[in-house]
């Protein structure tokens, strides 16, 4: 039989908490306040492991029986830090504590995992209705209001997988969570694509496709004439299917044109409401080679000391790209590229399969649970880390927009590892009931 | 319990997907890092290391006694190392606070910031600083990562303002000569050799140049010197020029009446050049000042030696002579009455000396310079012979100097009239016999005319380069004379030509030169200037007594007069110069050249330094 405690894990953890730490080390030698982040990092670590151990000894049952309690909590701190907290960096997303500040976010994420899986459990019964559906989506937005009012938008990138998964494992209507996918890329892919054919003016100049697509990026006729062409070619596709003598109900078709309508629509206010850097981001991830002395510096810069580690690494400490300071933010968001400098392609990859092997026990966890509650709490937090991951190291290996996400258990930062090493106590002690289930 | 076997299939679909996601990142790791990992090991080593180039010190110009005239010193250059925190404000800061210091234009030294930061190397912006400014720049050093200073040998000429169309200037280049040079490790800022000695030799003076390979950080700050390549200092060229007579040349012009002409000084042994003067002349050494407090304004770079062209005047009396006594249509001993004018139809050609000369025959006449002497004797052997022995002794022809600008001048005469289809008249023959008319010739032609009648015959190419070495001593180059014809005349005609030269200076015009224990022989001139006085000529050739000749003196005064008060005494001066009887004047440079042992303390790495940067190999050798 298994034991209560899921070694595996334990390892997977303290592998990537000591490479981590070692990144920290290195990334932040030479930095004018190395001893405070030093101090801070081992305090949080502390910390993280007292909660860890909490995490490990409370049954995970009481978030569930609490959840009203924990969700009223997560929304009061959200708009308490709108008016006492901190304001750093142009986020007011910080509590000032004795030792550190607390990032709300973090907690408010573990939260509305908590939350969204006892909401979930609740309405097992009634899961494929739109309902359910959309008060889930409803319980996510307020909480993604209240961070977005911060306002810090990278940290609700997160929210989307997570709660889809969530939603997926819950045994939701699959055709809801397409139709939520097909909304939610919209809304992001579109403004993408609207800054890369801004990019391309040649394009733009012989495709009159491309010319179309890009007017569409403000409201005008041809917005109008996009929505009359969306709603035509629905009709036609759905008397197609009469005349096909295989017929398909019209509301199908007529959501998924209102779906696609409404991306365009959120698409059209996310391109308005983006502020100068995050465009400069999108602009340096499709053509890092315009500007490579500004928007594109960040990610140029992790490329070139991740490729310049090779195979064995140049040594810890003895990155050129870290320790010359030419990696920005080495500590924090692109501690995988001084990993991968100072570490190679052994530290670097040995990262991503511990990463792949704690998600794995989380998954793990998952499907050992003793109920659907504790099942959908380790889906949706695999699906957390999965979706951090892939957003921060594809940051750093410039798959992905640079995003100011950190890589939990493994970049600098208090409120990250405390919150994250929390939650890996809950999927610990989700393990470790397992085996009273039978 | 539910059936969850469902729920659990949903799962794996999730567990793939996250599997499939850390599979894509996986991929893109092996990309980037084992496929590509020499592409951005070259990137990284580029942020990481910059390369300063030094200049490696110049060759040195040493004139025929081995005295310097043109060396290097050492000097302190302000040079920026762009950063990656180095924005606009940065920039603008930076410029404002060092432009007082440095005398230029913010605006002006913004760009030349910026043109670094684009090219992401480093960049002088300012040489040759004085140790007071340098005092107050190590200040903001402190306040701006990026802003160094190092030492590098600048080019220094000792004499100033000495033999500079000779000796040539260093300036920037221009954009035709940078994409021209740009491949040749020519920097953006690098001087170039422009004119004369400086631009004929560019490329063995320049040496090879050194640098410093130094770890920067982000911010353009020195970490750590990792390398440091010596510089080869370029060759050394042994020139014929003999400072002393350069100087009194270059003195005696300027202290003559128009302070403007040329000298030209020849061994006739050889065709060496031991002095070759023009004035207006330049100070070399300003091109070098610290930018901004000279303006290249127009500067006279006009070789009056070898560009100028002047009519010859009566010093071309000794090739009409020639043609006159080689010929045999006039023996010495012929005489000529000379009333003050010559009447020649209804023109009446006047003779220099109005009261007239009486009665001349060969030697007075030379030595009076009679005219009327000549108007005769010209139109008894004719234009024909006269032009012709004008272009057996070169004229109109260039000496083939080594110098560019050189002018060919003009020889006239019936020939050249033909050719014109213009025609000769016997009036054209009198202006012919006493160089006046259309001819033209330059200072350098008649010093070699006079040369070879001093030679008897001898043509030497004229020539200023003795030897050039490499910076260890070894021979590069040595130059031989080169004897390009002999002109060939009968003996008694040489002799006859010397008695009366010699005549002109024991009683005639140039009776001032007279110099004891020197043999002197000479010949003025004075020639008509439509556009203002007349030039002064005055052409000779001297040796100590009972030796044959060893110098050859052409000697131009711009609108100077007669020749034997204005071109006379600078001749005077020259030749007792040269043979020692007057006193070289000191022609020392009012402080001597500092060169010292340049290092590069100043470019102390930032951090405690990894080790102690290793001094600099002086480029003193």
């Amino acid at each position: 039989m298994r034991g209560r405690w899921d070694w595996m894990l334990l390892v997977a953890m303290g592998g990537l908490l000591l490479i981590g730490t070692l990144g920290i080390l290195s990334a932040s030698l030479g930095q004018a306040n190395y001893g405070q982040v030093l101090q801070r990092h081992f305090l949080a670590l502390s910390i993280g492991v007292g909660l860890f151990l909490l995490g490990v000894s409370v049954n995970y049952q009481v978030f569930q029986d609490q959840s009203k309690a924990l969700y009223g909590i997560t929304l009061l701190l959200l708009v308490a830090v709108l008016f006492v907290g901190v304001k750093l960096r142009g986020q007011r997303a910080w509590f000032q504590l004795p030792f550190f500040n607390f990032q709300v976010s973090e907690f408010a994420r573990v939260c509305t995992v908590l939350v969204l899986a006892t909401f979930l459990d609740r309405r097992a019964d009634r899961i494929h209705h739109l309902k359910t559906f959309l008060q889930a989506g409803g319980l996510c937005a307020l909480v993604l209001v209240l961070i977005l009012k911060e306002p810090d938008f990278s940290s609700c990138l997160v929210f989307f997988p997570m709660s889809l998964a969530m939603l997926f494992c819950a045994g939701a209507n699959v055709a809801h969570i397409l139709a939520m996918g097909l909304y939610g890329s919209l809304t992001l892919g579109l403004p993408l694509l609207w800054t890369l054919l801004s990019l391309r003016p040649q394009w733009v100049s012989s495709s009159p496709t491309a010319a179309f697509l890009l007017s569409l990026s403000t409201p005008g006729k041809s917005l109008l004439l996009a929505a009359a062409g969306i709603f035509l070619v629905a009709f036609f596709l759905w008397k197609l299917t009469h005349w096909a003598r295989a017929p398909v109900h019209w509301l199908i078709f007529a959501t998924t044109a209102m779906v696609v309508l409404g991306g365009l629509g959120s698409a059209e206010a996310i391109n308005h409401q983006i502020k100068g850097y995050q465009r400069k981001r999108f602009l340096a991830f499709l053509a890092p080679e315009i500007d490579p002395q500004g928007a594109s510096y960040n990610v140029n810069q992790a490329l070139v000391a991740i490729g310049s580690g090779g195979m064995g690494g140049k040594g810890i400490f003895s990155g050129t790209q870290s320790q010359l300071g030419f990696l920005p933010e080495r500590h924090t968001d692109f501690i995988f590229a001084v990993i991968g400098e100072e570490m190679g392609f052994w530290g670097a990859s040995a990262v991503l399969l511990l990463y792949l092997m704690l998600i794995w026990r989380v998954v793990c966890a998952a499907r050992l649970s003793r109920d659907r509650y504790g099942f959908l709490v380790c889906a949706g937090l695999a699906a957390m880390y999965t979706a951090y991951l892939a957003i921060n190291v594809g940051m750093c290996l410039g798959l992905f927009p640079v995003a100011g996400l950190p890589l939990p258990l493994v970049s600098y930062g208090g409120s990250s590892l405390v919150i994250n090493l929390w939650t890996l106590g809950i999927v610990m002690n989700i393990y470790s009931h397992h085996y009273s289930f039978a | 319990m539910v059936n969850r076997t469902p729920l659990y299939e949903r799962l794996n679909f999730l567990w793939i997907c996250c599997y499939a996601a850390v599979a894509v990142l996986g991929v893109r790791l092996l990309q980037v890092q084992v496929i590509h990992n020499v592409r951005y090991t070259l990137a990284a080593e580029r942020n990481r290391t910059q390369l300063l180039r030094q200049t490696a010190p110049r060759g040195r110009i040493y004139d025929r006694n081995g005295r310097l005239i043109a060396t290097n010193q050492a000097a302190f250059s302000m040079i920026y190392m762009p950063g990656k925190d180095d924005d606009e404000k940065y920039l603008k800061g930076l410029s404002a606070d060092l432009a007082p210091l440095l005398g230029q234009d913010p605006a002006v030294l913004l760009d030349t910031l910026r043109t670094a930061v684009r090219e992401e190397s480093a960049i002088r912006l300012a040489e040759n600083l004085t140790s007071q400014r340098m005092f107050k720049l190590s200040e903001l050093k402190t306040i701006y990562p990026g802003v160094n200073l190092i030492v590098e040998a600048r080019r220094y000429y000792p004499f100033g303002a000495f033999a500079s169309h000779l000796v040539g200037y260093m300036a920037r280049m221009n954009e035709k000569e940078w994409k021209e040079l740009k491949g040749r490790g020519y920097r953006v800022d690098s001087r170039v050799g422009r004119a004369g000695l400086e631009k004929m030799f560019e490329r063995e003076l320049r040496g090879i140049d050194g640098g410093i390979r130094m770890e920067i950080d982000a911010a353009g700050r020195m970490r750590r010197l990792l390398e440091h390549v010596p510089w080869r200092a370029g060759s050394n060229i042994h020139i014929t020029l003999d400072a002393n007579i350069q100087k009194a040349a270059e003195d005696a012009i300027r202290t003559s009446p128009s302070r403007a002409g040329a000298a030209v000084v020849l061994d006739p042994r050889n065709g060496e050049i031991l002095a070759l003067a023009s004035i207006p002349d330049y100070d070399p050494n300003q091109f070098l000042l610290p930018e901004g407090t000279v303006k290249l304004a127009k500067f006279p770079e006009f070789n009056l030696a070898l560009s100028g062209t002047f009519e010859p005047g009566s010093t071309f009396k000794i090739i009409s002579g020639a043609a006159m006594l080689n010929e045999n249509r006039v023996l010495p001993g012929d005489r000529t009455f000379c009333p003050g004018y010559f009447e020649l139809g209804k023109h009446v050609f006047r003779c220099w000396q109005k009261k007239g000369h009486q009665y001349q025959e060969w030697t007075s006449g030379l030595a009076n310079s009679c005219d009327v002497y000549f108007y005769k004797m010209g139109l008894r052997v004719g234009a024909d012979l006269i032009e012709r022995y004008g272009r057996i002794f070169g004229l109109g022809q260039r000496t083939r100097i080594a110098l560019p600008g050189e002018k060919s001048g003009n020889m006239f005469g019936p020939q050249a009239r033909r050719a014109r289809k213009a025609g000769w008249h016997d009036g054209d023959t009198c202006n012919l016999s006493i160089g006046q008319g259309e001819m033209l010739v330059t200072p350098l032609q008649m010093a070699v005319v006079v040369a070879a009648v001093a030679n008897r015959g001898q043509m030497w190419r004229p020539h200023f380069v003795n030897r050039i070495e490499y910076s260890d001593g070894r021979p590069e180059y040595r130059q031989k004379a080169e004897l390009l014809g002999t002109i060939d005349l009968k003996p008694q005609t040489w002799d006859l030509l010397h008695a009366g030269l010699l005549e002109v200076v024991r009683s005639g015009t140039g009776v001032r030169m007279q110099t004891p224990g020197l043999t002197i022989a000479g010949k003025t001139g004075t020639a008509q200037n439509p556009h203002g006085d007349d030039h002064a000529w005055f052409v000779a050739y001297a040796g100590k007594e009972g030796e044959p000749p060893t110098l050859a003196v052409s000697v131009l005064i711009q609108q100077g007069g007669h020749g034997s008060e204005a071109a006379g005494p600078v001749a005077r001066k020259i030749i007792r110069t040269a043979f020692g009887i007057e006193a070289p004047t000191p022609a020392e440079p009012e402080s001597p050249p500092a060169e010292a042992e340049p290092n590069i303390e100043e470019l102390r790495p930032a951090q405690p330094p990894a080790r102690a940067p290793s001094p600099g190999r002086p480029y003193v050798h």
